[in-house]
């Protein structure tokens, strides 16, 4: 089987800096990858090592998607080389954009079986690119995909909804957004670090791939802020132990929450 | 894995990468693996970095190191609940190449040297803990990581004050709570200009303090803090065996030192960015561990290579330069296709020639002159009454200084003897 | 035929009751988009639609999602100024779908809509709660509305409109559904959990969670935690952790026992009406993020609130 895997290098969440007047910097962060992107990343290698065939990982993104730590840690996954599509004017693309870029980038790799995406990235989680992408390559496309079983010619899916399980037959090619129960990522061994220094790697500028539609994009982001502080009461409850328990059971009560 | 290598590294803080970084370059095939997610993701340092071994490897390097500040402000302080008395040492002789010393932030400063090592050659392996040596008919041949082996001529245990591997190479024995320090360490931000005018400090110069006293709370250690470009970092390092003894909490003496009136308004306004606790070897010389067997080497603080002599805390030079003469070792091994211990022992031996050694002799009485209790209450108290006394202004007749001070060591009920050995003691010691 | 209307479309018939609400919130004026049994069609009305469309109904041959390409014609004849789309599973990839069929980027889970036809803000959470983000599209405003961001209209029933069926468009590929399997419900919901007991790192060991479930079980409470309890510690499952990237709560009453107060983990309580704090260090973040606070050892006080509870039942 043919497989591309897409994902996306993002800032931890965990990083975030709140200035003052509530602004948000990701300066001090540290790029990954993103946790559902892994587990796609693991779906793509666990098929091919069932059915045989390749997993070449692709992301699009700003120059830190090109890091040698990043490119290492990606390809220490399993894939089999990498793709990239690398211009810092990628840094805030929308999901749109995002995804005709990929599309372009996926033509011009070569025909696949399967394209595998994340239900979401890690920072932003709008759960969007790989149904998009799906519809602009033009291939059957489903999301919150729980389990593949390749066929002759296609793919069995659980879809994992809110109350059921759908089990649906998916011709190839397709694109499919798994959910985060798919599986559990492996950790990287030694042997796949070191070998991911050796595999191969494509890097493309905006020139090279020129996504369709050109570079619009169709939403603008007016503010990005820290949620506004609720005011609280703030007030301690003094006493020892079992005089302040006293007090506090007195308030609860009286919010009406006990 | 099928492939052997020329060596591996375990653990890429100072003295692995720096080994890493000395053996790519003389293009052997050495593998470094860190069990953090990147070199310095683990690391913690309540010291200065004495660059001059550094820039011997890589010269010049502070022009594209991530350091903080250059330090030619030294400040020791002798401290008690409500006082202090400090020393206040500053020298423009320390602000230039090649300096002196410089506050680092260790994440970002190992993970640079990572990166030279990488960049010179060295395989990078990232997040992976080694779990065991791999021994074969008794000897040391390499790795064990998880379900995984790899093979080399030679390991290099550059893995921390723990010293899991040297423990298990059969070079040393557990570490016990009498050698070992605990410290804790917030980094705590301030902008720029707050920390120039709070410290008196034009352009890239830095401050270093070492304070001992109320601290520790009468546990034996010290507190620290240096200057960084836009925070300061802060802390206690104390001996876990009196720590136990005393049977205090590491937080609780921290939090204590920080509100203390000589600190406080140093970090008054900052925001907590980072807060940690690490180990550090305390046993200087005594407590160092056989240095190599076959195949196999200990370098950096798995080798016990730290120097406190109440002036300077060190650690990160004398890893930088067991780091390099491991590799060197490494080198003159391969050249004669022997990485035995004997031929191996070029490692202890260029230590022995170099200051690494030559330093840890030097102060190897330091940690036990460091255990005098008096250090920790009896002298600072001393030293801030006797200031107080010539200071003050009262309706009481003042008298000169002499008489002062030996009243105020009267009333101290330190013996004059013990004064004048401890000081005798000190000043050859130290 | 631009106009103000703002369709509102959702597979659930609940959520697009609250859809529709929020549609008339926005503009005054809501058209409904109906897959399933015509008979949904009066019951959109009923809930305060003025116009419905029918895409027809859902068999195991013709699933929602095959309705996408009709969806996208009927949009694009009728250029509606927005489209709010219930954030199911369903509907986030009829939405994505949708999305690149009309050259626009859908914003998702959307919490605040404001702004005139042509200049629609909305408002959504990025960087796992860390974050507001307010975006504008260019053109059709077309987003992902979850549960509960809008509160339904009272219902109507004989409200009459017009209702269109829409002519179906075949689309090019359809997935063949071989079976559906139920799912075991899932073991814990802290979004909906009205009063939440919440263990932070001064817990001092794994075995002390008795003294937190005890609590609970008193409040009637459910069990969340902070992040290292459920991921470094694995002292807890993830679904019980709240913060970035965790749970939200909406909660009457959380109590945070040996929690700090960091942001990461805040981000999860602010829409909780009453918060309490635990925590012996006075200094913890928490206390400014909490409504009522003790400062003392949770070994203390929290068998001695366990202990008053008691006493009152």
């Amino acid at each position: 089987m043919n497989i591309v895997v897409c994902y996306k290098l993002t800032p931890d969440a965990e990083d975030i800096e709140v200035k003052p007047n509530r602004t948000i910097s990701l300066e001090k962060a540290e790029w990954n990858i993103g946790e559902y992107d892994l587990m796609a990343i693991e779906a793509g290698v666990q098929l091919v090592e069932a059915v045989g065939g390749q997993v070449s990982a692709l992301s699009v993104g700003p120059h830190q998607t090109a890091a040698s730590k990043a490119k290492k840690d990606v390809l220490s996954r399993g894939p089999d080389d990498l793709y990239l599509v690398i211009d810092d004017a990628l840094a805030n693309a929308d999901t749109h954009l995002t995804a005709r870029l990929l599309a372009t980038a996926i033509r011009k790799r070569g025909p696949f079986d399967l394209v595998l995406c994340g239900e979401g990235s890690s920072d932003l989680y709008f759960q969007q690119v790989g149904l998009q992408l799906g519809e602009l390559l033009g291939v059957p496309v489903i999301n919150a995909v729980s389990r593949i079983m390749p066929a002759d010619g296609k793919v069995i899916v659980e879809r994992s909804l809110e109350n059921e399980v759908e089990v649906l037959e998916v011709p190839l090619p397709a694109v499919l957004a798994v959910t985060a129960d798919i599986n559990q990522p492996r950790l990287p061994t030694m042997k796949e670090i070191l070998k991911a220094g050796k595999k191969p790697v494509t890097e493309w500028t905006l020139a090279d791939v020129p996504p369709a539609g050109g570079l619009q994009e169709s939403v603008t982001v007016l503010s990005t802020l820290a949620p506004k502080q609720v005011e609280r009461k703030q007030i301690i409850v003094p006493g020892n132990p079992d005089e302040a328990v006293q007090t506090l059971i007195g308030y609860l009560s009286k919010e009406g929450v006990l | 894995m099928d492939e052997k290598f020329d060596a591996i590294i375990v653990g890429a803080g100072l003295a692995g990468s720096a080994a890493a970084y000395r053996l790519a370059q003389a293009g052997l095939e050495v593998v470094l693996v860190e069990r953090g997610p990147y070199p310095g993701s683990k690391s913690l340092s309540g010291g200065v970095l004495y660059g001059r071994v550094l820039s011997e490897l890589i010269p010049n390097f502070w022009d594209e190191a991530p350091v903080e500040r250059f330090i030619n402000n030294q400040v020791i302080t002798f401290m008690t609940g409500e006082a202090s008395f400090s020393v206040d040492f500053k020298t423009q002789a320390f602000s230039a190449p090649p300096y002196n010393g410089f506050s680092v932030l260790r994440a970002r400063f190992d993970r640079w040297l990572g990166e030279k090592a990488e960049e010179a050659g060295a395989m990078l392996v990232p997040g992976i803990r080694v779990d065991h040596l791999l021994r074969e008919d008794g000897r040391i041949v390499g790795i064990v990581a998880g379900d995984e082996e790899m093979r080399a001529d030679v390991v290099i245990a550059a893995d921390g004050a723990n010293a899991f591997l040297a423990q298990e190479a059969g070079l040393r024995e557990r570490i016990p709570p009498a050698h070992i320090a605990v410290g804790v360490k917030e980094l705590i931000g301030l902008p720029r200009e707050t920390v120039e005018e709070r410290f008196r400090l034009t352009g890239n110069e830095g401050t270093a303090y070492a304070i001992v006293g109320f601290a520790t709370r009468g546990v034996s250690g010290g507190g620290f803090l240096y200057t960084n470009l836009e925070s300061v970092s802060v802390g206690v390092v104390m001996h876990l065996d009196d720590l136990i003894r005393h049977n205090l909490k590491p937080g609780d003496i921290l939090e204590d030192f920080l509100a203390h009136p000589l600190i406080a308004p140093l970090i008054r306004g900052g925001r907590l960015l980072e807060y940690g606790a690490h180990l550090v070897p305390e046993a200087g010389l005594q407590g160092m561990p056989r240095l190599v067997t076959d195949g196999f080497l200990v370098v950096g603080d798995a080798a016990g290579l730290t120097v406190n002599n109440g002036l300077v805390v060190r650690g990160m030079d004398l890893a930088i330069g067991s780091g390099i003469a491991a590799a060197e070792a490494v080198l003159a091994a391969k050249e004669k296709g022997d990485f035995s211990a004997q031929g191996l022992s070029v490692y202890p031996q260029k230590l022995e020639a170099s200051f690494v050694m030559q330093d840890m002799r030097t102060y190897a009485n330091a940690p036990h002159f460091m255990e005098n209790p008096r250090l920790y209450a009896a002298y600072p108290q001393l030293a801030t009454t006797l200031m107080a006394q010539l200071f003050a202004q009262t309706s009481q007749p003042k008298a000169h200084i002499l008489p002062t001070l030996l009243k105020a060591v009267k009333e101290s009920k330190i013996s004059l003897l013990d004064l004048a050995l401890d000081g005798w003691k000190g000043v050859r010691t130290l | 035929m631009a106009d103000q209307t703002i369709w509102a479309f959702s597979e659930k018939p609940a959520l697009l009751a609250e859809l529709i609400a929020g549609a008339r919130q926005l503009s005054g004026a809501a058209a409904a988009v109906v897959v399933g049994p015509r008979a949904l069609c009066e019951q959109a009305l009923a809930a305060g639609a003025d116009r419905v469309y029918w895409l027809g109904e859902t068999s195991d041959s013709r699933l929602v999602e095959d309705y996408v390409p009709t969806l996208a014609a009927l949009v694009t004849e009728q250029q509606p100024a927005a489209l709010l789309i219930g954030a199911t599973k369903r509907g986030k990839a009829v939405a994505g779908r949708l999305a690149a069929r009309l050259g626009t980027s859908t914003i998702t889970d959307v919490k605040r809509l404001s702004g005139e036809p042509g200049s629609y803000q909305a408002e959504h959470l990025i960087f796992g709660g860390g974050a507001v983000r307010t975006e504008q599209p260019h053109g059709l405003l077309l987003c992902t509305v979850g549960q509960a961001a809008f509160e339904p209209l009272p219902p109507e029933p004989g409200r009459t409109g017009p209702v269109v069926e829409v002519p179906f468009v075949a689309p090019p590929w359809q997935l063949q559904l071989r079976e559906r399997k139920e799912k075991p419900p899932v073991s814990v919901n802290l979004a909906a959990a009205k009063r939440v007991v919440c263990p932070g790192r001064g817990l001092a060991k794994e075995e002390d969670l008795a003294l937190m479930r005890e609590l609970a079980q008193l409040l009637e409470a459910e069990i969340g935690c902070t992040r290292p309890l459920a991921e470094g510690l694995n002292w807890l499952p993830r679904e019980r952790y709240i913060g970035v990237s965790g749970a939200n709560l909406k909660a009457d009453l959380y109590i945070g026992i040996g929690v700090s107060g960091q942001v990461q983990h805040t981000v999860g309580i602010s829409e909780a009406h009453v918060v309490v704090a635990i925590n012996k260090d006075k200094t913890a973040a928490i206390f400014q993020q909490a409504d009522y606070g003790i400062v003392g050892d949770l070994y203390t006080v929290v068998p001695a609130l366990i202990k008053a509870l008691q006493a009152r039942k």
